[in-house]
């Protein structure tokens, strides 16, 4: 790496860090009020712990030390609250209130320059050290009120939802793209004007003023599609600030680890990119933490002493997909099963499936770690990472080789974005299939459009290919015409047919979200506008196979 | 019941389906537009119309009358998709739904809501705030928000319930889950 590009990054990264404390201090400051009208919230104690947590993490990752120490002494104290150890009285909030202005100053230190803490931070230390030690409190006047029921009401929910950097959020634009949008604005006033004019003339005949409106809704779209393409950004720079990280961290843990990156032009939404950022920060600390093991445990295992931690993006389905990959030990089951039956989590170890552990890795509050480290083991992590995802209405998936390492797949939508689609239609509904699973198209051969069955085989060029008719896998009325067509369509390395009805062509395609009615459709990933106002449904390739292999599953089970 | 409050005169959207007179107060109401053809979501309840496109935003579209046993609506000039903000899991969200025909805007004060009776009306108690008397008439008043997520949960366990078969077949034994 060129200690040059670090530099510079660095600097970058600072700015990043300061908006983000800033952030995280207003919030933990609006949480501590909060909380001391409900002095036994959880999710205000959950909030609080992550923004601490958080502040810390990124402190670390800018080397500020002095930032660091103070939040994780921080965090020592908000942990006993987290546990119903420590009584929430007024002096604490006073005491902790006057933390967040410390840290703030220590931040500010820290930004201008210096590099060993002050020494009022040193003293506050202490004071917070003491209150972390403090005996089991006494309940103070009246007593802790129950800890209310876990989940709590909706808007304790919102308040400890994490919002990414709210406030003062710009994004470089390049100015061509911006005079293009200028452009396009002006032409659509003129098209607009001519259009009116038309119709106020009365005389236009009805092709003209269609013609017309047409030329204004495509320039119109043309707008549009610019401003969402002017809204993406490549994922690259996320990737690159873990650089530093890992260096930095695998050699504090006496740990030797480097870090790929794969597909970082691939681009999203901005906001995407602000979402995933911090989930990023949690899941390269935990791979360096619990998955990367020492050189010599890693040499025994007859591994390179050096781990590697692979960070890749690509577009699947109408969704980006991150994966922080590590070659190290692997989720540890018995540890995992033993500390959920600990916790109560789980009742019976014997009996966790994959993805019961799966799950329980993601709860707040979970974490095998023996000790409490710098990096992790206060089972923040990866609870973090879960809330940030599913704000996106994305999905968390771990998957764990024992002795080969643990790949954290996070799946996003492209919300807002824009895929390249293929428009296919059945009776009078049109669907859009992702660009990038078409292979090829043909006709259906006429031996097997006489077939009444929902699926069947194709020679293609010597090769079987077998096909689903869409229209009977997602039970649509109407009748089949006489001519269909086989879309060739794959995903990883399965290739299968998908019969329609007619093919309509590729598209750019504007994806819009389906809503919270719509959550979990089988083979529908979104939906999209199409150029006469309907709304089309743009299919999960992945999911679509994935369905017709478990109904082929289920009927020959039933067959059997 | 909070429609039961006296001194508060409420106003109700009220429309038909299938005869019947029913009502929705009349903040829920964004905006009612036109019947127009939607999109069918596949796997979801025949009581999901589909999706239609509210200028850019993609509204899911609830048949009523299927909802409530009715029968599936077969659209006429008069059908009309309210367009009401429901709340779903404690955010609003922007639902339209069904109706034969909508009628007038009345108003109705505290003494003019009836709690409902325990049966006798086509829909569930759950989903009605009261009974609005208008004269004669009776009109009966919809909860939205609990319409809505009925929906929403009825169709969370069709997927769930379409999901075992299939996955729990090969297995042994089902695996119970708390």
């Amino acid at each position: 790496m060129d200690e040059n590009e670090i530099e510079i990054d660095r600097e970058e990264l600072i700015r990043t860090f300061l908006a983000e404390a800033e952030e995280a201090f207003v919030h933990m400051e609006q949480s501590l009020v909060a909380l001391e009208t409900r002095p036994g919230d959880d999710p205000l104690l959950h909030g609080l712990f992550r923004d601490a947590h958080t502040v810390k993490g990124a402190a670390g990752l800018v080397g500020f030390d002095a930032v660091r120490d103070l939040a994780h002494d921080l965090e020592d104290v908000l942990e006993r609250m987290r546990k119903h150890t420590l009584a929430v009285d007024d002096v604490l909030i006073t005491l902790l209130l006057r933390s967040v202005d410390v840290l703030r100053s220590a931040v500010a230190e820290a930004a201008a320059g210096a590099t060993a803490p002050s020494q009022a931070a040193l003293a506050f230390r202490r004071r917070l050290a003491q209150a972390a030690a403090a005996a089991p409190g006494s309940p103070s006047s009246g007593g802790p009120p129950p800890p209310p029921p876990p989940g709590g009401a909706p808007a304790d929910e919102a308040l400890t939802l994490q919002q990414p950097a709210g406030s003062g959020r710009s994004l470089r634009v390049d100015v061509a793209k911006l005079d293009r949008m200028l452009d396009l604005s002006g032409e659509i006033a003129i098209a607009r004007g001519r259009l009116g004019e038309l119709l106020d003339r009365g005389q236009a005949t009805h092709a003209e003023i269609l013609e017309a409106h047409r030329e204004t809704d495509r320039l119109y779209l043309d707008l549009q599609e610019l401003i969402m393409k002017a809204r993406m950004v490549p994922i690259g720079p996320s990737f690159h600030q873990h650089v530093r990280t890992v260096r930095d961290v695998a050699t504090s843990q006496g740990k030797q680890a480097r870090l790929l990156v794969e597909g970082e032009e691939v681009e999203v939404d901005t906001a995407v990119v602000e979402y995933v950022r911090d989930p990023l920060t949690h899941m390269v600390r935990n791979a360096l933490d619990h998955g990367i093991e020492t050189p010599e445990v890693r040499r025994a295992a007859g591994k390179d002493p050096v781990g590697r931690l692979t960070l890749r993006a690509f577009h699947e389905a109408g969704a980006m997909v991150i994966q922080v990959v590590d070659d190290g030990a692997g989720l540890d089951r018995t540890r995992i099963a033993q500390k959920a039956v600990a916790t109560g989590l789980a009742s019976d170890a014997g009996r966790l499936s994959d993805e019961d552990l799966a799950r329980i890795v993601f709860e707040p509050g979970f974490s095998t770690a023996e000790r409490v480290t710098e990096l992790s083991g206060r089972g923040v992590g990866m609870d973090v990472v879960r809330r940030n995802v599913e704000a996106l209405r994305g999905s968390v998936a771990i998957e764990s080789e024992t002795g080969h390492g643990t790949t954290v797949t996070i799946r996003v939508p492209l919300t807002l974005a824009i895929i390249q689609g293929f428009k296919v239609g059945i009776g009078d509904e049109a669907y859009i299939l992702p660009l990038d699973a078409v292979v090829e198209c043909l006709e259906l051969p006429e031996s097997e459009s006489g077939s009444p069955f929902a699926h069947g085989v194709v020679n293609l060029r010597g090769k079987p290919l077998p096909y689903l008719r869409l229209r009977d896998h997602f039970a649509l009325d109407g009748k089949r015409p006489e001519r269909e067509n086989v879309v060739v369509v794959q995903h990883g390395a399965q290739t299968a047919g998908i019969v329609v009805d007619a093919l309509h062509g590729e598209s750019s395609t504007v994806i819009k979200p389906l809503g919270t009615m719509f959550k979990q459709i089988p083979g529908v990933a979104g939906s999209s506008i199409l150029g006469n106002g309907r709304v089309a449904l743009i299919l999960d390739v992945a999911g679509i196979l994935r369905e017709t292999l478990r109904r082929a599953a289920a009927r020959d089970a039933a067959a059997a | 019941m909070p429609a039961n409050d006296d001194a508060v005169r409420a106003q109700y959207l009220s429309f038909s389906l299938r005869g019947t007179e029913y009502a929705v107060g009349i903040l829920k109401v964004k905006e009612i537009l036109q019947y127009e053809q939607t999109t069918r979501v596949p796997s979801t309840p025949r009581s999901v119309r589909g999706v239609i496109n509210l200028r850019g935003q993609v509204v899911p579209v609830v048949d009523l009358a299927a909802k409530f046993g009715l029968g599936e609506t077969e659209p006429t000039p008069f059908t009309c998709i309210l367009i009401v903000e429901a709340v779903l899991e404690g955010t609003s969200t922007v639902v339209g739904i069904m109706a034969d025909s909508v009628q007038e805007v009345i108003e109705l004060g505290g003494d003019d809501v009836e709690p409902p009776p325990a049966f006798g009306t086509h829909v569930k108690i759950d989903f009605l705030l009261g009974l609005g008397k208008l004269g004669k008439r009776f009109v009966l008043l919809l909860d939205v928000d609990r319409v809505i997520s009925a929906d929403e949960k009825e169709f969370a366990r069709e997927v769930a319930s379409a999901e075992p078969p299939a996955a729990a077949q090969p297995q042994p034994e089902p695996a119970p889950r708390a």
